[in-house]
């Protein structure tokens, strides 16, 4: 389609440059070659109007000719050519026009006005053509460029989404090598307790593997493997580790991308209460309100202990994707007491297969 | 009757009972080596290392309070070290540098045989390789943003932004915290290096300062100054730290 007759909004504007181009033909037919205001209204309106949908025809010319596969002279000689065509159609549409008015008694001297015009008006439909083929040529050439910026973004975007997913995919090497060192230590210790602890972690590690290639999974997933991976790190911390999770029922089910909660639990164990003697409690809650989802892992920390800049690269992971799948409307935040962390996400409720909910609203 | 050869002590450091358990379950072929303390964090194992002074050290490297580092740091007495650790990629290669004895989590008994017969022929031995590996530790984690002192047994921690300012004491330096004061025995220059550049100023001779206390300057002799704090006190300034002072304010 055209890329004017397109949008409504354009096509307006385009209507309103060619009535001033139709002002601009009346008056100068009125002074070149003294035909009354109204005879020059009348003529110049219309016919400006017509040649407004005339010259649309350009846009295809010029996207059949483009400067980057035709020579220059090949290219002046077919819009000279179209040009001097669509000029004398106009002229003889406009001609008929004027017979047509001057069977109105006051416009009666219209038709041989015009007749004596015909050279001026053919002067200004190819030059008029002309324009509208250079406007066309630069429209062409801004729309590329933007359309090559465009796809040079989009790339990237998919570029980063792939390295996210690798990311994501990633099981934390410390925790891996540190769960195998409690299963060796449990093997002689307490071997029922090695066999359980090696279930866990092949548990978690199916999950989280089975996640890497999902777009989407439902919140009570997400916090599912969020707990297993503390099951486990509850062996290694004995006591010291304690877990609270608070799941409202109608955020249960909605969809969320996958490994968002994962880094921030890591993260809650690393840097809280691995630092801690007595150890503490991670609370995690799911809440929605309307649209929204409200994800949060929150847990005490040494005050004392190193400051850790930047809360670690897992929250600013789980920050980029959220940026990157939500934009503006997802946000992550957290918030830092001396002897507490908080890390709050915020995003779009999305539910559970829409399809079905439409479908069983229309059976009732 | 022969007589029976003195034992070798050793402490295990890690905050894991599990992986405590491991170590000591690999000792138990070894009647020679006598554990005599077991810890769970950074600061009782300080305690336990300068009170029972062990002949070797099993040492986790990531532990509540201090790091196994931070610990080698505060110590006076060097046993021989052997590193227990699951990952942790820039250990390793300062390990390897320093010919450091570790073990990586989970290890075989081969594995942990061979790092105990190593450190074991290190006992009693001066030089340790440890010390340069702290220091060299200490030198990457710059900035210091805790300051960690040791008063008699146990360890104080100041965070570096709550020193008000340091004062040259002999042998010793005293941290000013609003109005306590902490000795520590180590050089102001060494301290000076290890400091936030931007926050801490060497106004003096005799004295750091952290910038953000400052009230006002005063004019005091010809060419020397006097820095007014917050809270009153009064600090010489000399001419080069005056100069210093002017390209931070």
């Amino acid at each position: 389609m055209h890329p004017i007759l397109s949008e409504k909004r354009i096509f307006g504007l385009y209507l309103v440059v060619w009535l001033i181009l139709g002002g601009l033909l009346a008056l100068l037919l009125q002074s070149a070659a003294g035909v009354s205001p109204a005879d020059a209204f009348v003529l110049a309106i219309p016919m400006a109007l017509v040649y407004g949908f005339m010259c649309l025809a350009s846009y295809y010319l010029c996207r059949a000719f483009p400067f980057q596969r035709y020579d220059v002279v090949r290219i002046l000689i077919v819009h000279a050519i179209s040009s001097a065509l669509t000029s004398s159609l106009w002229v003889s549409i406009g001609r008929s026009w004027a017979s047509l008015v001057s069977e109105i008694s006051i416009f009666q001297n219209v038709e041989p006005r015009y007749s004596s015009e015909v050279p001026l008006l053919l002067t200004v439909g190819i030059s008029t053509f002309l324009l509208s083929v250079a406007v066309n040529y630069s429209l062409i050439a801004f729309r590329d460029s933007r359309e090559a910026e465009r796809q040079a973004m989009q790339l990237q975007i998919h570029a980063q989404e792939a390295e996210l997913r690798a990311l994501r995919a990633q099981i934390n090497p410390h925790f891996l090598f540190n769960s195998l060192n409690s299963i060796s230590a449990l093997t002689t210790a307490d071997p029922s307790g090695a066999r359980t602890m090696t279930l866990r972690l092949a548990d978690f590690l199916r999950k989280s593997l089975s996640f890497g290639n999902k777009d989407f999974v439902a919140v009570r997933d997400e916090v599912d493997l969020a707990t297993s991976f503390l099951e486990i790190e509850k062996v290694r911390f004995g006591p010291r580790l304690r877990v609270q999770v608070r799941i409202d029922e109608e955020a249960k089910n909605v969809l969320v991308p996958p490994l968002l909660l994962q880094p921030l639990v890591e993260n809650a164990v690393g840097h809280g209460i691995a630092h801690l003697v007595e150890g503490g409690e991670i609370s995690i809650a799911a809440a929605r309100s309307g649209s929204r989802l409200r994800l949060s892992v929150e847990n005490p920390c040494d005050p004392d202990g190193p400051r850790y800049r930047g809360h670690g690269i897992g929250i600013e992971n789980v920050r980029s994707r959220l940026k990157t799948l939500f934009g503006p409307e997802a946000r992550l935040e957290t918030s830092n007491s001396p002897d507490r962390f908080r890390a709050e996400i915020e995003l779009p409720a999305e539910d559970p297969l829409p399809a079905t909910h439409v479908r069983q609203r229309m059976q009732v | 009757m022969s007589a029976i050869p003195p034992k070798i002590t050793a402490i295990i450091v890690d905050d894991e009972e599990l992986a405590r358990t491991v170590v000591r379950e690999h000792l138990d072929s070894h009647p020679e080596i006598e554990i005599t303390a077991e810890s769970a964090n950074g600061f009782d194992a300080v305690k336990q290392i300068s009170e029972l002074k062990p002949d070797l050290l099993f040492l986790d490297i990531q532990m509540p309070k201090l790091n196994g580092f931070e610990v080698l740091e505060l110590v006076e007495h060097t046993p021989a070290v052997i590193f227990v650790t699951a990952y942790d990629q820039y250990a390793l290669k300062a390990f390897d540098v320093h010919a450091v004895d570790y073990l990586l989590k989970p290890f075989t008994r081969e594995r942990f045989e061979e790092a105990l017969k190593r450190a074991l022929s290190r006992v009693g031995s001066t030089d340790s390789p440890v010390q340069d590996l702290v220091m060299e530790v200490r030198h990457q984690q710059q900035p210091l943003e805790r300051i960690l002192i040791k008063e008699g047994a146990s360890v104080r921690v100041l965070p570096a932004d709550t020193v008000d300012y340091v004062e040259a004491e002999d042998d010793y330096i005293a941290f000013h915290v609003s109005g306590k004061k902490h000795l520590k025995h180590q050089a102001l220059s060494d301290l000076e290096q290890q400091l936030d550049p931007n926050r801490f100023v060497r106004i003096h001779r005799s004295y750091i300062l952290n910038i953000d206390r400052i009230s006002k300057l005063e004019p005091y002799s010809k060419d020397n100054r006097m820095a007014v704090l917050k809270d009153g006190t009064q600090l010489p300034v000399s001419r080069t730290g005056y100069d210093k002072l002017k390209g931070l304010l």
